[in-house]
């Protein structure tokens, strides 16, 4: 007795269909809630030590009076920092791993500098930014 | 009843207890003078979960629920938190949760049930049937024969010893479990596109290995009920399939094997079996230690690299040693380079050179004359496996005690991206219970000592003539377990 064509057919389209769930499955489900969580931000700052890559953008433009929304994740080994001091803004220490999201609003147009604020490797001076505000 | 069932006593060329549950006096075999060797309880037995294992979906609905984990876990090596172990999904979850429950409850109670659920092989084995779900007769890929020279552990040793080469790497860089996990699907398959059947679980699979020769030492096992009824089923179809199920793919034959080494579990035979003969057994831990069935020099040196890399692990990640730890890391080349001679070295030549010490020793001290010193090494280097999964487990709570708390956050934000999607992200480090580690790890050694020891006297009488010259020739064994025990108490707790 031959298993019916329909019968197939659903099954073999079930498969098919799990088969996706389980793969693209995860990978678009967390794409798509990344993306739903970061879409207000100006910038994901990427931070690593000056060897390893530096902060990442290092260089961010930003419009007067407009809402900043920033992340700065911090993806090394490394305790790593964060502050733009002429702003007044500093996220503290960030442990390896930890991330800290800033928001602030810039009222002065011009060119300010962010930093790393914990010593993290020899080349920790070199652990910096350019914030720009047109 | 199921229970006699492993006891046969056809075609062994050895005169005497070749099985579990024999002994020269006739009477029934027991686990430290309590548990009898024999005892079996059919799991399958039980209406419902005969049932399961006979469905189609089963164990498929695990398998794609691990793929579902899996593929978060290789994500994570490319989205997630790069050098930071500790808030790696990957990390977290391959070398904590799935490492500890393998090593801790997977391997010693189920025996090879990871290879039941486990998805890595599964996009070629997917490929090489053309089908998913249901029972087929095409074939895609070549479906070529592995070479019987390669039909053995070999290959499985060195790869898994060239893993342990990136241990330094795995605990802190997610990239590289996504390498080491990326591969081995990709390798899978390969494999399973030229060669026939499961040949890359069979003899590549570096996770395979360890669990093959560990899970003779498991408290389940898969095996046929009543060998008369295999008998006058001439058809055989849990060898060459039916429309209910494939024939073994782990090239088994599930009518007459006696040992878990090469059992992938996965339950094909359950669903071929018309007379519904097979029977998922628990059962006393390590007999199949004491079956004489595809004993070897592979097998061996399998115990001998499992206790080196039980060794190194814990002087690489918990000892004091700063420099080694430095070189595993791979921080200056030569300096990985020296660990990698001095880890093979030890693994492959000095572990073994003191067995074979001691097998000599025994050999000698036996007073018997014409046995092979091969024999009595090949055989008493089973005895190495209940210590070296205690070793093993006694390890893994070291890591999984004072880092388990991670786990919480790991599950609510996955890529260090600050994500709660449980609302557990916030935990903080709580190590558990770490005024216990030290006599839980105490008490692991010592179980798994006690266990060795009475396989290792087992397996003394099985290989020596008789019973003064076994217990003689016991003498030197049980000085070396009782020495490497000493050894591992001292590594883990002093
Ligand atoms: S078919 Fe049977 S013997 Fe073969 S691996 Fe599966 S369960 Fe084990
Ligand atoms: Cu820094």
């Amino acid at each position: 007795m031959e298993a019916n064509l329909p019968m197939k057919i659903i099954k073999s389209t079930l498969s098919i269909l799990l088969l996706l769930f389980c793969t693209i499955g995860p990978i678009y489900a967390s794409l798509r809630y990344e993306a739903s969580l970061t879409k207000d931000f100006t910038a994901d700052i990427v931070a690593r030590t000056p060897e390893k890559g530096n902060f990442s953008p290092r260089h961010i433009k930003v419009q007067v009076g407009q809402k900043v929304k920033l992340r700065v994740r911090n993806v090394d080994t490394v305790m790593h920092g964060f502050a733009i001091p002429a702003l007044g803004i500093d996220a503290g220490e960030l442990k390896a791993g930890k991330n800290k999201i800033l928001e602030f609003t810039p009222t002065k147009p011009g060119i300010y500098d962010f930093y790393c604020t914990t010593w993290c490797s020899e080349f920790h001076l070199q652990m910096r930014g350019i914030l720009e505000v047109e | 009843m199921s229970n006699e069932n492993n006891n046969n006593q056809t075609d062994n060329d050895q005169p005497c207890c070749d099985q579990a549950g024999c002994n020269q006096s006739g009477s029934r075999q027991k686990l430290l003078g309590i548990i009898p060797l024999d005892w079996r309880f059919d799991l399958a037995s039980i209406p419902l979960i005969r049932w399961i294992l006979k469905q189609r979906w089963f164990p498929l609905c695990f398998i794609f629920m691990n793929m579902f984990l899996f593929m978060l876990i290789l994500m994570s090596g490319v989205i997630g938190g790069f050098s930071s172990g500790n808030y790696s999904f990957g990390i977290m979850m391959v070398w904590i949760l799935w490492w500890v429950v393998l090593m801790m409850i997977l391997v010693p109670v189920f025996s090879r049930t990871w290879c039941m659920v486990c998805p890595l092989p599964s996009f070629g084995e997917w490929l090489q049937r053309i089908k998913i779900f249901g029972v087929g007769k095409k074939v895609g890929g070549l479906n070529l024969k592995w070479p019987k020279k390669l039909s053995n552990m070999w290959i499985m040793n060195i790869l898994f010893l060239m893993t342990t080469y990136f241990s330094g790497f795995f605990t802190v860089r997610p990239l590289a479990t996504f390498f080491m996990l990326g591969s081995l699907i990709v390798l899978g398959i390969v494999f399973m596109m030229i060669f026939e059947k499961r040949t890359f679980c069979l003899y590549v699979c570096p996770v395979s290995g360890f669990q093959g020769l560990y899970s003779n030492l498991g408290m389940s096992e898969i095996r046929v009920k009543d060998p008369k009824i295999c008998e006058k089923h001439k058809k055989k179809t849990c060898v060459t399939g039916n429309k209910n199920g494939y024939g073994c793919p782990w090239m088994l034959e599930p009518h007459s094997f006696k040992k878990n080494t090469y059992c992938g579990m996965c339950l094909e035979c359950f669903k071929s079996c018309p007379f519904d003969n097979m029977a998922f057994n628990l059962r006393p831990p390590a007999t199949d230690l004491l079956v004489d069935e595809k004993r070897g020099l592979d097998e061996a040196w399998k115990c001998f690299i499992m206790l080196a890399i039980a060794v190194m692990f814990y002087v690489a990640m918990m000892g004091p040693w700063g420099t080694i730890k430095n070189w595993v890391r791979g921080e200056t080349f030569i300096g990985w380079f020296k660990f990698i001679s001095l880890h093979t070295f030890f693994a492959l030549v000095v572990i073994p050179g003191i067995f074979g010490i001691f097998a000599w020793l025994s050999k000698v001290v036996s007073g018997e004359k014409d046995i092979r010193l091969k024999k009595v090494f090949v055989n008493l280097s089973y005895s190495l496996v209940p210590m070296g999964l205690a070793a093993w487990i006694a390890f893994s709570f070291g890591f999984l005690l004072p880092n388990g708390s991670y786990l919480l956050h790991i599950f609510s934000d996955p890529f260090a991206r600050g994500w709660d999607l449980f609302g557990t992200a916030g935990i903080p480090w709580t190590p558990f219970g770490t005024v216990w580690l030290v006599p839980l790890q105490f008490f692991t050694l010592l179980g798994g000592y006690l266990v060795s020891v009475d396989y290792g006297y087992k397996l003394c009488l099985q290989t020596f003539a008789d019973t003064a010259t076994a217990k003689r020739g016991f003498i030197p064994l049980l000085v070396l377990l009782t020495l490497v025990t000493i050894a591992f108490g001292w590594l883990y707790g002093g």
